[in-house]
């Protein structure tokens, strides 16, 4: 029963063309190793420079967003034992790599979340790399650690305008997820 | 002042500050999470040696092959400082180095670039061994 019960979860995975899927606490080591493991499955399959750094930056962008924004941790931020709880997934669909992060986000971040995603769906490659100049000129704002450049930079190395979904999962919580496809 | 040497970790740069000599570089890739604890001391060190240097001549390379979102924020800071000390008449020399089929690092060296009035710019391609 073990083995197919695992073999199937495995079978569900491989079906939906996934690479790897990490679900859990994230770390910045976590982040390293996947990282790592990324860049040398997609060398090994002789994938593009261009495209693996593409790839490779999404994903890390992606896995710091979590780390900073998830609304699920554990421990102390102040004592720097904090974790968050997230998910990162890297697979491929028609060709085409594609990244899906999901995190919990506060309720109350998700109008400012919502609408910096949308802002970016509707701009074209040329005013994202603009926006990112703008950005990148711009003193931090207050309590952001630098998401809005982020996002600007997943949305840069996209080859598609960035999907994402609101799940609400309480009054306080919704289940938020990005897919970004290369 | 001193040399500044920082080794390279995992997400942080190479960093070799030869103050004597003038020569300045950053080497590698840089994607902490937290890129003010990585890039603080460079900056206070790079502030102090910059104050100190009037007319004379300095060379900064960057030899970078990756860094995340919050380590542009601070090399676009790096590059305020250096065109600030050009204004005051510091002769700088920036090289900013990228592989030939890494477009993304060449169009961050355009980008930093293009606000730099008083620093000498030059985007260099480099063939690597890997």
């Amino acid at each position: 029963m073990l083995a197919k019960y695992y073999r199937s979860f495995k079978h569900d995975l491989d079906q939906r063309g996934i690479i790897f899927s990490f679900s859990g606490y994230m770390s910045e080591g976590i982040l390293y190793s996947l990282g790592d493991a990324l860049r040398q499955k997609m060398a090994l399959e002789d994938t593009d420079v261009g495209t693996v750094k593409k790839v490779f930056s999404v994903f890390v962008e992606q896995a710091q967003n979590i780390i900073r924004y998830s609304a699920e941790k554990v421990g102390d931020a102040a004592r720097t034992a904090e974790l968050s709880s997230g998910m990162v997934t890297i697979g491929t669909e028609n060709n085409r790599f594609f990244i899906v992060c999901a995190n919990t986000v506060l309720a109350t971040d998700e109008p400012k979340l919502r609408d910096r995603l949308e802002r970016l769906q509707k701009m074209d490659k040329d005013a994202i790399k603009a926006y990112y100049k703008e950005k990148l000129r711009e003193a931090p704002e207050e309590q952001s650690k630098g998401a809005t450049i982020g996002l600007i930079e997943i949305a840069r190395r996209a080859s598609e305008p960035i999907e994402f979904d609101f799940d609400r999962i309480d009054g306080d919580t919704f289940f938020f997820c990005m897919k970004v496809c290369i | 002042m001193d040399t500044l040497k920082i080794a390279a970790t995992e997400r942080s740069p190479e960093v070799e500050f030869n103050f004597k000599q003038g020569l300045l570089s950053l080497r590698g890739e840089s994607y902490p999470e937290d890129a003010s604890a990585v890039f603080g001391p460079i900056f206070e060190a790079l502030e102090k040696f910059l104050a100190t240097l009037d007319g004379r001549e300095i060379r900064v390379d960057f030899d970078l092959t990756y860094f995340n979102s919050s380590s542009a924020k601070a090399l676009m800071n790096m590059f305020q400082m250096l065109d600030r000390a050009g204004g005051a008449g510091a002769r700088i020399a920036v090289s900013w180095f990228y592989s030939p089929d890494d477009d993304t690092m060449k169009e961050f060296g355009e980008d930093f670039s293009e606000d730099l009035e008083h620093v000498s710019f030059s985007l260099v391609a480099v063939e690597t061994a890997s």
